[in-house]
């Protein structure tokens, strides 16, 4: 079976854009990574493009924008996971033989959309009595607390870490470090969690390229970075009530990816991983394994996390510092960690890491632990 | 358990309210492994028999965790505090909390069921949901 490489990546700056839509900037994004591959758009033979809330045919809108018409084109939603999981399909392609040059994008013009907070899909019993996306990480946050002395300073150097990294992306959303000061004394959203804790509603979009071993032999200049692993899976529905400080699902999607990348978690060198909040960042890196159970506050208190830490978490700002245009969010988690395996990611770079990885997971709905979960392993 | 109003239930599939102001949050129990599930569901996780049976929970349960909630949908006025309740049929329920200051909620409180004003329908006739309060002292 082929591997699937990974030869162009293009992002837009994620932020505020009130002068253009999801269609304009999927269509930046993508004209960016077709030129960052260096190819004859014409060899691209099929594409994916995620988003949430921007549509029916957002895709086949993008696509015309920028002349490619006809190709085999999915429209992918899976919440937070829609870009992440419109990767997962197009190297898919790849993988199947029947494809050789495949395009993912992701995209998404939230401001528009809404303000506030996310909340489960209205027809959900728990959005029925007033459940919020910060109300059920704030309640994560709370039970963190109690059973893994968690404080709540150690909570704030989360977004601390994530917008001093942000600060060094020229493409993120905030771009001015914070205090721990600045964070404890934000607008309480759903206590324990402030506004500096959560991520901000974002424009943006990312696209990246991807070949099979034939078309990269050919086209992709040396420049290509394999996509190890990409793995999706869905929220199992609780038989019994289990921890909510810890996260199945993400182990569960982890482990497929570990598998099929041939790793485990210690050989990871970096991470990007869904920081929606500052609570979800230690969820999320516990349930990959990267760091023990109830642990890392602590690591994050030490510095381990920081881009010349052991392993550095987030380096591009992650949600909380860069943004977090839903559907754009997977896709540009894998321009990071590209950028950063081919040494172009500034004054952010991780020095001599090779193996990255890439965590989204999102959506909620009542019984289940989560809705849907992606890992990516990039490799050198 | 306590009750203050008789309208309809907000949502009927999930929450009973009977005529004599009682009522119950309402699931599946699977007759094959005896997994219980909220909301109702068309068969089991555990071991996907589709015998199931629509049960009426505990009104009693533990409380696993908490928030305040201070930035909502217009929906909701703020702030409200949200829960998570565990059921001893095996289910954890989330509902707003009521009958207790803010500061003085605690994981692992006994916590009840209570039936209370929610909202009203598209007639605007007052609708009947459910909090969990604090249990009544009786034991
Ligand atoms: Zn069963």
């Amino acid at each position: 079976m082929t591997q699937v490489h990974i030869t162009g990546v293009g992002m837009t700056r994620f932020g505020k854009h009130p002068d253009s839509d999801a269609t304009d900037l999927g269509a930046a994004a993508l004209l960016e990574a077709i030129a960052d591959a260096g190819i004859d758009a014409r060899l691209i033979e099929s594409a994916y493009v995620g988003h949430v809330f921007q549509g029916m045919v957002m895709g086949q809108r993008i696509l015309a924008q920028v002349g490619l018409a006809g190709l085999p084109l999915v429209n992918v939603e899976n919440a937070c996971s829609s870009g992440a999981t419109a990767i997962r399909e197009a190297s898919l392609a790849i993988r199947a033989g029947e494809n050789d040059v495949v395009v993912a994008v992701g995209t998404e013009h939230l401001t528009s959309q809404f303000a506030g907070a996310l909340t489960p899909d209205p027809s959900d019993p728990e959005a029925a009595i007033g459940a919020t996306m910060p109300g059920i990480y704030a309640m994560r946050a709370t039970r963190y607390m109690a059973d893994h002395g968690m404080t709540r300073e150690q909570l704030a150097l989360i977004p601390v870490k994530n917008k001093a990294n942000a600060a060094q992306n020229p493409l993120a959303h905030f771009r001015k470090a914070i205090t721990v000061e600045d964070v404890l004394e934000s607008r309480a959203v759903a206590d324990p969690l402030r506004l500096h804790d959560c991520s901000p509603v974002t424009d943006g979009a990312a696209a990246v390229i991807m070949m099979s071993d034939r078309a990269a032999a050919k086209y992709a200049n040396g420049r290509g970075v394999k996509l190890a692993a990409s793995s999706l899976r869905s929220g199992s529905v609780d038989v019994e009530p289990t921890s909510m400080t810890y996260e199945p699902l993400t182990w569960a999607t982890a482990l497929d990816a570990y598998e099929k990348a041939g790793i485990g978690p210690e050989d990871v060198d970096f991470a990007e991983v869904h920081d929606c909040f500052s609570i979800a960042e230690v969820l999320r890196v516990e349930g990959l394994g990267l760091f023990e159970q109830g642990s890392y506050p602590r690591a994050v208190e030490r510095g381990e996390a920081n881009i010349d830490g052991r392993l550095p978490v987030n380096p591009s700002g992650g949600l909380i510092g860069k943004g977090h245009p839903l559907g754009g969010t997977g896709v540009a988690q894998v321009v990071e960690l590209v950028r950063q395996l081919r040494g172009e990611a500034g004054d952010r770079q991780i020095e001599g890491a090779n193996i990255g990885l890439a965590h989204c997971r999102g959506g909620k709905a009542v019984g289940i632990e989560g809705a849907a979960c992606t890992v990516q392993i990039v490799t050198r | 358990m306590t009750t203050s109003v008789m309208g309809a239930s907000f949502r009927p599939g999930e929450l009973e309210v009977r005529s004599d102001g009682t009522g119950n949050l309402m699931g599946s129990r699977c007759r094959a492994c005896g997994a219980s599930f909220f909301p109702v569901r068309e068969a089991c996780a555990g071991c996907l028999s589709q015998d199931l049976e629509t049960i009426p929970f505990s009104t009693e349960g533990v409380l696993y965790t908490y928030s305040i909630v201070r930035q909502s949908t217009p929906a909701f006025e703020v702030p409200y505090a949200l829960g998570y309740v565990d059921f001893p049929e095996g289910v954890r329920i989330m509902g707003q909390i009521s009958g207790i200051d803010f500061e003085d909620i605690r994981i692992g409180m006994p916590m009840e069921l209570s039936l209370e004003p929610f909202g009203e329908d598209d007639e605007g006739h007052p609708l009947t949901g459910y909090r969990f309060r604090p249990s009544e002292v009786t034991k």
